[in-house]
């Protein structure tokens, strides 16, 4: 009766993993034959089952685990519009309401230049590198911070 | 009598000059203290310096702005080398 059982739970192994290998035939193989009760093959199921055990083991996590170094999702001009919102919108002098992609950060936003060095040192930190002095005070609505990031980067329509 | 074509409220070549320099001098040191390990420390440097500036938003007498570009210069150098000591370890 025992081997009944494992002879099944091989059997819907063998199946299952049908899905993630095409070398399960050998195991469908084994299994098939410990339907007639003879115990020396449910040994042979039972090492059969856990060399798969192992195997699913191994196998399975590497497909997610897999880490790819140096992956960034790519940059398109949409990405960036959004990441320089999202950061202009955490700014703490800066209502959310009345900003838009072609408000003028001094005219429009009301505020002064230092305010306008922290942002650009804020959009620094957010992309990771660095914008010069004299670049940086002509960047005075978001949407030109979007198109200077996407030249920097490389980025076209 | 030559009429200028800029407006009346533009900058003098100096206090052009002196604004570019007071943002450069911001710039700076937004930079060095963002390299400050402890983030209360960092805040509270932030917004000492931030409060710093803005205080003296108004002051229009070149030689007193010329001073305090000379006193930030003076934190900042400070600031950097104490930076510098603690990151020695």
């Amino acid at each position: 009766m025992a081997s009944h059982v494992l002879a099944k739970c091989v059997r819907q192994l063998a199946r299952s993993s049908a899905r993630f290998s095409s070398g399960n035939i050998a195991v469908r193989v084994a299994a098939a034959p410990v339907l007639s009760n003879s115990r020396a093959w449910s040994f042979t199921a039972r090492s059969q089952r856990t060399r798969w055990n192992e195997q699913l083991l191994v196998s399975s996590p590497v497909g997610v685990l897999c880490r790819q170094y140096g992956h960034l999702p790519p940059l398109t001009l949409d990405t960036i519009r959004e990441r320089v919102m999202y950061v202009l919108k955490l700014y703490d002098k800066i209502n959310p309401e009345q900003l838009s992609t072609s408000s003028h950060f001094m005219k429009d936003l009301g505020l002064d230049s230092l305010d306008q060095v922290e942002i650009i040192m804020a959009m620094e930190d957010e992309f990771g590198f660095e914008i010069p002095d004299a670049e940086a005070e002509k960047l005075l609505s978001p949407q030109e911070i979007v198109q200077y990031i996407a030249d920097k980067n490389d980025v076209y329509e | 009598m030559v009429s200028s074509r800029l407006p009346a409220a533009a900058l003098t070549l100096k206090q052009f000059l002196q604004r570019q320099k007071v943002l450069g001098l911001y710039r700076n040191m937004m930079r060095t203290i963002r390299q400050v390990p402890d983030e209360g420390d960092r805040k509270y440097l932030r917004d000492w310096a931030r409060d710093e500036f803005k205080r003296n938003k108004s002051a229009t007498n070149q030689d007193a702005v010329r001073m305090m570009i000379t006193q930030a210069n003076m934190h900042l150098d400070e600031l950097k080398s104490s930076l510098a000591l603690a990151n020695v370890k």
